[in-house]
């Protein structure tokens, strides 16, 4: 028999235990102060010759953003400089990015990171493995841009500072965004990206970053992967065609010919998606299929009215026109670089599994070889039409 | 478990004392217990003065009247309780001249002249007989007019109070835009005025107490017979007897000595200074408190929605009152947790923070000496210093040191790099959210809580205050105030009721008083008061009404 006191002890022990565990149960946890870390805005990896690792970051000085932002247009006085790029060769990600302690004060904060550039020469060799570090690691934000670095090394585009933005990683950032309102390259963020690397059936693609002039980059074209390395570009107008083609594209500017001059379409819905065709259970034709609504931006055409049948007429070139650039997409991937980066091998997994289990090994084979079919079903909604133009009808 | 250690601690506290053994008061009192007057005038009037002493207020008034002056009386007052004009122009005026005139015509002598006096020749309404030396003194020394006739073991009381009261003035800490203006004195009699004036219908009680053994200060309780629960009125009644303290200076004395949980930072009586509040409550079935010599009036049972309840909420129309309402809360949240949070997320959570907010907060914060947390405790300090200063300084210099206050909190410090800019704003709006509540007790608890989950966040981050919360939460559910739970009603949930917290429904919604509190006359009102276009066909219903002509 338990007496009260004895009773009272065991529950009041009981529960210290449990607050006890409760404290420590929850996993990892540190306390560290904003004034103790380093505000790392950007990584770039790149592989040197020699075959390590050099891993170059952007890291704030949260007290110089506030100057040159209060500080615009003031001009002279010497201005901190509000980041600094520094680069650091080891032999994975992980240990350049600890010994490069030894060259900066505090933590390194990788949370804040918003864009990852990954060097040419890496990316040929592959991205698999450097990516590892980013799995693993617990203060890595999923959300940031992924890009590969054409014709420069990732730390040299780090390294541009200019008036857009104090922070040049928020400044590419912004870039690759924007593709929302141009579609001319893809954005990518780093989870997506792990997601697509361990898929079957669909090979990856990545923004292509590169440098437009002193001061300014270009976010424009993709970059194919096969089997997580890099095997070729797409230019600008081949990456709007897989942007149609994967029913990406939010807006963009279109260029068709009009009678004696241009007309600019602006696309403002747009979906699209590819499937295989099978016959006899065997693939026998890839279907792309895009539907989009367009309204006329500019015209520089000779007419001054637009009748419905012209209209006609111009959804059809309009049509014609995305067509090309599908096809010019799909030949790049199937002829040139033989990777499937539709995902139409993820089709056929989906929705014939046995068969894919089959063709899985050798499905860039077979996918190189089939013909393709693409249906573009144009139309054109608004022309934009407030007032007959001021141009004369010739 | 904190009550059971608590408790104990108290216990001891309250064992060491009692060993000392001191109880002059009860010894003060014995001498008038159990003591009657007798009908010696000479032997009574020496008994009240030994015991009132040679206070040059009390006055005693011997005389004789009648026609042959053969009538001896004493009239025993206390100069400034009573309305001098009364006790002269009535009270006195009746004795020597009535008297007379009646003594001329019937010869009094010998008769019941204390009968006589007050049966046909007092003008006054308010007359009492007095029989022990208690009560005599409990009439007197509240401000009435004693009479003690020689030859009468009976003594009369006549009420002449009349004394300088305050008049009926806006409340100084419950101000409104919308609404009446007038709040409670120190005078209990004013207050009961002031209720009645609201409450008309003849089922209102009001219970007289006297409480205090030498303060006898007057307490009444106030409801309406039939809507309020007999048992909580009981339970009132109950715990106000038990009180066996030597004075009561303010309601602060009652609630501390009646309240359900003595021991928790919240508060579990209601207390207002507005009688609309007051009455409001009482319509609802709840019992209200007064008590003499403070404005401050009490309200049971009370739960913790009435903090986010504030009078205007009624009376403008709900849609604000629900939008206010629900402002309130967000006031009440951030009061409790925003420095917390801000702790939290800059010491453990960064990666919460968008980057651009996380890079000008951290410039904010760079050079800054301290952790967040002992910037926070700094910050906050040095308002609820400022604050208590505040209410404590005499008025001219006040705005002085608010300026002074403001300028060091909010400018110098920042610009000394002791805190970052962005912990004034913190501090400066959870200042400010905590008056946005309504009631100043619910500010200052969660002032004080406030205080603790910034220690929780400091050391385990948003775990730690999600384990406030949690805490604080499982404390409130466990409370009840007069039996009815505190969170009620969304712990236990009821639907119907919700009408009244976080929105508040339009009048003619509210067809049900609060179950737990209204239900021995749950209905308050017809249904389908809205508003709406009738038709000819369509009767209006019309509501029997009487009218003040016929």
């Amino acid at each position: 028999m338990i007496n009260r006191k004895d009773k009272w002890f065991l529950s009041t022990a009981m529960l210290a235990v449990l607050c006890l565990a409760v404290l420590f149960l929850p996993g990892c946890w540190n306390n560290r102060d904003l004034t103790e870390i380093n505000i790392v805005t950007a990584l770039g990896i790149e592989r040197s010759e020699d075959g390590k690792i050099l891993v170059t970051i952007q890291v704030v000085e949260p007290a110089a953003i506030q100057s040159t932002a209060s500080g615009k247009g003031k001009g002279g006085g010497a201005q901190p400089k509000p980041v600094f790029v520094l680069s650091y060769e080891g032999e994975t990600v992980f240990d350049a990015l600890r010994s490069m302690l030894s060259q900066v004060d505090k933590r390194l904060f990788l949370t804040t990171a918003q864009v990852l550039i990954l060097g040419e020469r890496l990316s040929k060799e592959g991205i698999v493995e450097v990516l590892d570090f980013f799995q693993r690691d617990h203060e890595v934000n999923y959300e940031m841009d992924v890009l590969i670095a054409r014709d420069v090394t990732p730390a040299e585009l780090l390294e541009i500072e200019n008036d857009i933005d104090p922070i040049p990683a928020m400044y590419i950032k912004k870039t690759v965004e924007n593709t929302v309102s141009r579609a001319k390259v893809k954005r990518t963020i780093l989870i997506d990206l792990i997601k697509e690397l361990s898929k079957s059936g669909r090979q990856p693609v990545l923004g292509q970053i590169a440098k437009a002039g002193k001061k300014v980059v270009r976010t424009e074209g993709t970059a194919a992967f096969k089997n997580g390395k890099l095997i070729g570009w797409l230019d600008p107008y081949a990456t709007r065609g897989f942007l149609f083609a994967t029913g990406k594209v939010k807006s963009t500017i279109v260029n068709i010919p009009a009678d004696g001059g241009k007309i600019s379409m602006e696309v403002i819905r747009s979906n699209g998606n590819v499937d295989v065709k099978l016959k006899n259970g065997k693939p026998v034709k890839l279907i792309v299929k895009v539907n989009l609504e367009a309204n006329i931006g500019e015209y520089e055409g000779e007419r001054k009215k637009v009748s419905p049948d012209y209209l006609h007429k111009l959804e059809k070139i309009f049509g014609e026109e995305i067509k090309k650039e599908i096809g010019r997409a799909i030949n790049l991937a199937q002829k040139k670089y033989s990777s499937d980066i539709f995902g139409f091998g993820e089709q056929l997994h989906k929705f014939h599994p046995h068969y894919w289990k089959k063709v899985e090994n050798n499905w860039d084979d077979v996918f190189s070889n089939l013909p393709a079919e693409i249906i573009v079903n144009a139309k054109i909604r608004r022309t934009g039409f407030i007032k007959n133009p001021i141009m004369k009808e010739r | 478990m904190i009550r059971k250690v608590f408790g104990k601690l108290f216990s001891r506290l309250v064992k060491i004392e009692s060993d000392k053994k001191c109880d002059p008061e009860t010894n003060l009192l014995k001498d008038i217990e159990n003591l009657d007057l007798t009908a010696d005038l000479k032997a009574n009037l020496h008994r009240i003065k030994q015991i009132l002493g040679d206070s040059p207020d009390v006055v005693i008034r011997t005389c004789r009247i009648g026609w042959k002056q053969e009538i001896c009386l004493a009239v025993i007052h206390i100069d400034g309780l009573v309305d001098k004009s009364l006790v002269n122009d009535d009270v006195m005026k009746a004795l020597m001249l009535e008297v007379q005139m009646v003594d001329r015509k019937e010869n009094l002598k010998g008769k019941h002249i204390l009968e006589s006096i007050r049966d046909s020749m007092l003008p006054i309404s308010d007359v009492k007989n007095v029989k022990s030396f208690a009560d005599f003194f409990d009439s007197v020394l509240s401000g009435d007019t004693a009479i003690l006739v020689d030859g009468s073991d009976v003594g009369l009381a006549v009420s002449t109070r009349g004394w300088k009261s305050r008049n009926v003035e806006e409340p100084a800490s419950e101000s409104v835009v919308r609404g009446p203006r007038d709040g409670f004195t120190e005078n209990l009699r004013d207050n009961t005025a002031l209720l009645r004036r609201r409450i008309k219908t003849p089922h209102l009680r009001v219970e007289a107490y006297k409480i205090g053994k030498l303060s006898r200060t007057d307490v009444e309780i106030v409801y309406i017979k039939g809507i309020a629960d007999e048992k909580v009125i009981e339970e009132v009644r109950r715990r106000l007897r038990r009180i066996d303290v030597d004075h009561i200076l303010e309601s602060g004395y009652i609630e501390e000595l009646i309240e359900d949980a003595p021991l928790s930072l919240f508060s579990t009586i209601y207390r207002t200074e507005r009688p609309d509040k007051l009455a409001g409550g009482i319509f609802e079935g709840r019992v209200g408190i007064l008590i003499d010599n403070t404005p401050f009036a009490l309200l049971v049972p009370s739960v913790f929605a009435e903090w986010i309840q504030a009078a205007e909420d009624y009376y403008e129309r709900y849609p604000i009152g629900s939008l206010i309402r629900l402002l309130r809360i967000g006031a009440l949240l951030s009061s409790l947790l925003l420095p917390s949070f801000y702790v939290a997320i800059t010491t453990y959570h960064q990666e919460m923070l968008p980057t651009v907010l996380l890079l000008s907060i951290s410039a904010a914060r760079e050079g800054v000496p301290f952790p967040a947390i002992v910037e926070a405790f700094l910050m906050e300090l040095s308002f609820e210093v400022l604050r208590e200063a505040g209410i404590r300084l005499p008025r001219p210099i006040g705005p002085a040191i608010s300026i002074i206050g403001g300028v060091i909190i909010g400018d110098a410090a920042v610009r000394a790099g002791l805190v970052g800019a962005p912990m004034v704003v913190v501090v400066a709006f959870t200042g400010i959210a905590s008056y946005a509540i309504s009631g100043y007790t619910a500010s200052i608890t969660m002032r004080f809580l406030r205080f603790g989950v910034m220690v929780l966040s400091a050391v385990l981050g948003l775990y730690g205050v999600m384990l406030a919360v949690i805490a604080i939460t499982a404390h409130m559910v466990s409370l009840r105030s007069f039996g009815v739970p505190y969170l009620s009603p969304i712990a236990p949930f009821n639907v119907r009721d919700l009408k009244d917290v976080f929105l508040r429904a339009p009048w003619w919604a509210m067809f049900k008083r609060p179950r737990l509190i209204g239900h021995n006359e749950p209905i308050r009102q017809d249904y389908f008061l809205m508003p709406r276009y009738f038709t000819d066909e369509e009767d209006e219903p019309v509501h029997e009404r009487r009218d003040h002509d016929d």
